[in-house]
């Protein structure tokens, strides 16, 4: 795909805010639509983003849990998510640095440019004149109108309404301008508009209401306008997707993508070793052992986006009396410091995982990886419990302070063996220094219950992120205590608040990642959790597939880019797109 | 007879309705909810989370939760699945005929073996061939199932590249055939869960079948049939065969639960997508309703297959049936 003209940023004087495609493009398009074309008169592309389409084919079965919906609006689980975003586009797409502020490194998909307001509270989209959905029809503004109605309507109950609540409405300036008008102006309105709302066909759902939406046939057999089109889905068996060969963006160089539904990451990788499948997305480190006796196969890295830690909750229990060990500083400064996170990390992941370094993960473009750490020593981590009164004088090996033991528990859940793995760990490490931990392994459910409702001394917590470091605020901040975010342990602090609050509201990008990195650091000082690991997912993948463009937040990202070079290809890589029952 | 059958029809309501009831409250008192799984993403809200169980009816009374389901269930409405996002009727609709090809052809399969080896075995009552026999059915009967399949997997599927490691039919592949090798393509995905399920509960009713053909080898018209002259094969055949019979079909009522769990297990290791792999991952994601759905069709499975058990037994065996009016 030609590349276009760069986007301002919202900062930019407004006068400067309207681009345009480089006259180069406008002629190969004017061309291209000159041209006859069996298929509704849809735009053939000039070039995919990686060059030419003459040696495109092949088919890639992806081994992975089966979808919950092909929606968007619906969709609550990755599968789906990435499912759909091979049929559907977005408006435009985040860039490979991830910045979520203004829209510097957003890159064109249906809009081709973008207009800001004077006064920046209305982003006016100009559609792709190519663009065509794959029934034929040209995408409209009306389109857009219709996907936020779809996304953010009470009745269509969207899990995604809440990330597009900056946004007041969206109307249609002509038939291919969509203005979205937002309640106020924010570092991250753009990011808000584009990246959590994938553009659907209204004409699909012209006689439906919003609650009918998500469990209609056109919700099951959805028609995209992205780089691949949906075929079948055969409900616990597969989500079949070819490449839509007249795609505004290009072809797919890959002809077919199977999403082969498998439940259990065991059947998934010997699917893969007998040959049924090409792709894993996540091995774990049992596995990724495995991988080098298979000739076919290899490993795959990509960046990660999510990381784990221990939290200790800082009330004593549900109250909100302070907690009679954890709610002392010094004291969980100290147990940090008595925790060889490099060898847990080594221990339990091998090469999968590195330790984490503060609630954020090195994707991040406000990531901080000089933030100061407080670095393994046990004997440093004894001389502070001497000084702060935790000693032993029974000689029990427990210490204790005013007849109070320095005894907890931490909960983990049973749906994740790593983190099990690593309660144990620090159960032993921990007893090093005088401090008993007793370890309580619950069901998902029950672990997240003792969560809600505080009863828990310190709990083995994941967060799975999205690219607005905002989402910071959720896990840590002082307003997403308990029941009204996942801040379970209760951790408050003025500096992480207002640092946060100042990030979120600054314009420039510079300015917000200082703002982001005071407020990690304000956390990491306090320790109200002890930075685990940051995953470091590896795929699996058959030798002959070329893997391009996976993404942090969406490893599918480049799929359409992925490759299988004609003299490597096998039986099912020949099939091509004729069509199929 | 006619009686027999609708006192059964009568107790398979309830236990359907009992079971179903049961998983219900279950359920809807166990911690977590459908959604609660998005706890660890941070793109859901705790806000959007109680949104979506507001939608969905889930933040009412339970009482209130559990007529509006029944009143819902009781006109064919079984509810939407929010796992699958989908009617609950339509999950199962696609996934009984694929566990019922599996259950069906396990329970042929383990019964004519079973059948079979236990009266080899008794016939041949303390000789090498039943002591080999009896500890191979014996180790079978012991074997994990999910074990079992995993090794069926790894030997005929990764080392011998024999059979298809999962799946019901070969993808892609599978649509490009002819009618024949269609057919041939779904047997050969059958093969193994099929044989995984057969030596499992086949190696029970060889035991079963052994111990059964003993008992009625010892009784005294056996004796008498010999006494008479009658040939071995026809006593074999008439007497004890048609006698020890009578237990194994009761067997074939308690096999129907056992099998519908092994099948739970056998579905996910090879990725059959049946009622039990549907059930399983319904309760990981706590769809209620597709749960409860999956139950009712479990349990209605059940108790039509001992109900039938009942009526074959009853059929064989005149006693059962009571005195004659």
């Amino acid at each position: 795909m030609t590349v276009l003209d760069r986007h301002a940023s919202p900062t930019m004087p407004t006068a400067m805010r309207r681009h345009t495609r480089s006259a180069a493009l406008a002629l190969v398009a004017l061309g291209s639509l000159a041209c006859g074309r069996p298929d509704g008169g849809r735009a053939e592309p000039s070039a995919d983003s990686t060059g030419s389409t003459a040696d495109a084919g092949g088919t890639i079965v992806i081994a992975a849990q089966e979808p919950d919906a092909l929606f968007p609006p619906a969709i609550a689980g990755i599968p789906g998510k990435a499912l759909s975003d091979l049929m559907f586009d977005q408006l435009a797409m985040i860039g490979p640095g991830l910045n979520t502020t203004g829209d510097a490194g957003f890159e064109p998909r249906l809009a081709d440019e973008w207009t800001w307001a004077p006064d920046s509270l209305s982003i006016a989209f100009h559609l792709d004149a190519r663009a065509r959905w794959h029934d034929g029809r040209p995408v409209r503004a009306d389109d857009v109108r219709f996907s936020f109605i779809a996304y953010t309507d009470p009745d269509a109950a969207s899990p995604h309404a809440e990330s597009l609540v900056g946004i007041d409405s969206v109307t249609v300036r002509d038939s291919s301008t969509a203005v979205f008008w937002f309640r106020r102006r924010m570092p991250e309105q753009f990011f808000q508009a584009v990246y959590h709302m994938s553009i659907m066909p209204s004409h699909r759902f012209r006689d439906l209401t919003p609650s009918q939406y998500a469990t209609s046939e056109a919700a099951r057999s959805p028609v995209g306008s992205g780089r691949f089109r949906f075929v079948r889905w055969t409900p616990g068996a597969a989500v079949e997707v070819i490449a839509d060969t007249g795609n505004y963006r290009g072809r797919a160089r890959l002809d077919r993508v199977l999403w082969s539904a498998t439940a259990d990451p065991s059947t998934m990788f010997t699917r893969l070793v007998t040959g049924d499948a090409d792709f894993m997305e996540r091995i774990g480190p049992e596995v990724l052992a495995q991988v080098p006796r298979h000739a076919d196969l290899r490993v795959h890295h990509y960046p990660g986006f999510s990381y784990a830690y221990m939290a200790f909750n800082l009330t004593d229990g549900a109250s909100s009396r302070p907690h009679p060990v954890l709610a002392d500083r010094e004291l969980r400064r100290a147990l940090t410091r008595a925790l060889d996170r490099d060898a847990m990390v080594k221990n339990v992941w091998e090469s999968l995982a590195v330790p984490a370094l503060g609630p954020f993960v090195r994707a991040f473009a406000s990531a901080d990886t000089t933030i100061p750490q407080l670095a393994f020593d046990t004997a440093g981590a004894s001389r502070t419990l001497d000084s702060l009164g935790w000693r032993d004088p029974d000689g029990d090996g427990v210490r204790e302070r005013n007849g109070v033991p320095l005894a907890f528990t931490i909960i983990a859940p049973t749906s994740s063996p790593q983190r099990g793995q690593y309660a144990v760990l620090i159960q032993e490490q921990l007893r090093r220094i005088g401090a008993k931990v007793t370890i309580d392994m619950l069901e998902f459910n029950a672990f997240l219950e003792r969560l809600k409702g505080g009863r828990f001394d310190a709990q083995m917590g994941f967060a799975m992120m999205d690219p607005t470091p905002a989402t910071v605020r959720q896990f840590w901040g002082s307003l997403a205590t308990r029941s009204k975010g996942l801040n379970s342990g209760s951790y408050t602090s003025r500096v992480f608040d207002a640092e946060i609050d100042s990030a979120t509201t600054a314009f420039d990008p510079g300015a917000a990642i200082t703002h982001y990195r005071r407020g990690y650091a304000a956390v990491v000082a306090d320790a109200p959790a002890v930075w685990l690991y940051e995953p470091s997912p590896a795929a699996a993948v058959h030798r002959r597939i070329q893997v391009t463009g996976m993404r942090a937040d969406a490893w599918w990202a480049g799929l359409a880019d992925w490759s299988i070079a004609p003299g490597q290809r096998i039986d099912r890589d020949r099939i091509g797109l004729a069509a199929r029952p | 007879m006619g009686r027999l059958v609708v006192r059964r029809i009568l107790h398979a309501v309830w236990v359907i309705l009992a079971a179903t009831t049961l998983t219900f409250v279950l359920l809807h008192t166990a911690p977590g909810d459908p959604f609660a799984a998005m706890v660890e993403n941070s793109r859901m809200s705790e806000a959007t989370r109680a949104r979506l169980r507001h939608v969905h009816g889930l933040d009412r009374p339970i009482g209130e939760q559990y007529l509006r389901w029944i009143a819902n269930v009781a006109r064919g409405d079984l509810g939407h699945s929010t796992s699958q996002g989908r009617p609950v009727s339509d999950a199962l609709a696609e996934a009984i005929p694929n566990t019922l090809v599996l259950m069906g052809t396990a329970l042929v399969l383990s019964f004519a073996v079973g059948v079979t080896l236990g009266t080899y075995q008794a016939l041949r009552r303390g000789t090498v061939s039943d002591r080999v026999l009896g500890t191979v059915a014996l180790a079978f009967y012991s074997l994990p199932d999910f074990w079992l399949a995993l090794i069926a997997v790894l030997v005929f599927a990764y080392r011998l590249r024999l059979l298809p490691a999962g799946g019901v039919v070969t993808l892609l592949v599978h649509d490009q055939l002819g009618f024949w090798g269609r057919a041939g393509d779904r047997l050969q995905h059958l093969v193994l869960p099929a044989l995984t399920l057969t030596l499992l509960t086949g190696a029970g009713i060889a035991r079963f079948q052994r111990a059964a053909l003993l008992d009625v080898m010892g009784e005294e018209f056996v004796r008498t049939a010999r006494a008479k002259g009658v040939p071995e094969r026809s006593i074999v055949r008439r007497h004890l065969l048609r006698n020890a019979l009578v237990p194994t079909i009761t067997l074939l009522g308690l096999a129907l639960p056992s099998l519908l769990g092994g099948a739970a297990v056998i579905e996910k290791v090879f990725n059959w997508p049946g009622l039990g792999l549907l059930a399983v991952n319904a309760i990981a994601t706590r769809d209620y309703f597709l749960v409860t759905g999956s139950v009712i069709a479990g349990s209605a499975a059940v108790a039509i297959g001992s109900a039938l058990a009942d009526v074959l037994h009853a059929a064989a065996d005149p006693r059962v049936r009571g005195p004659a009016r």
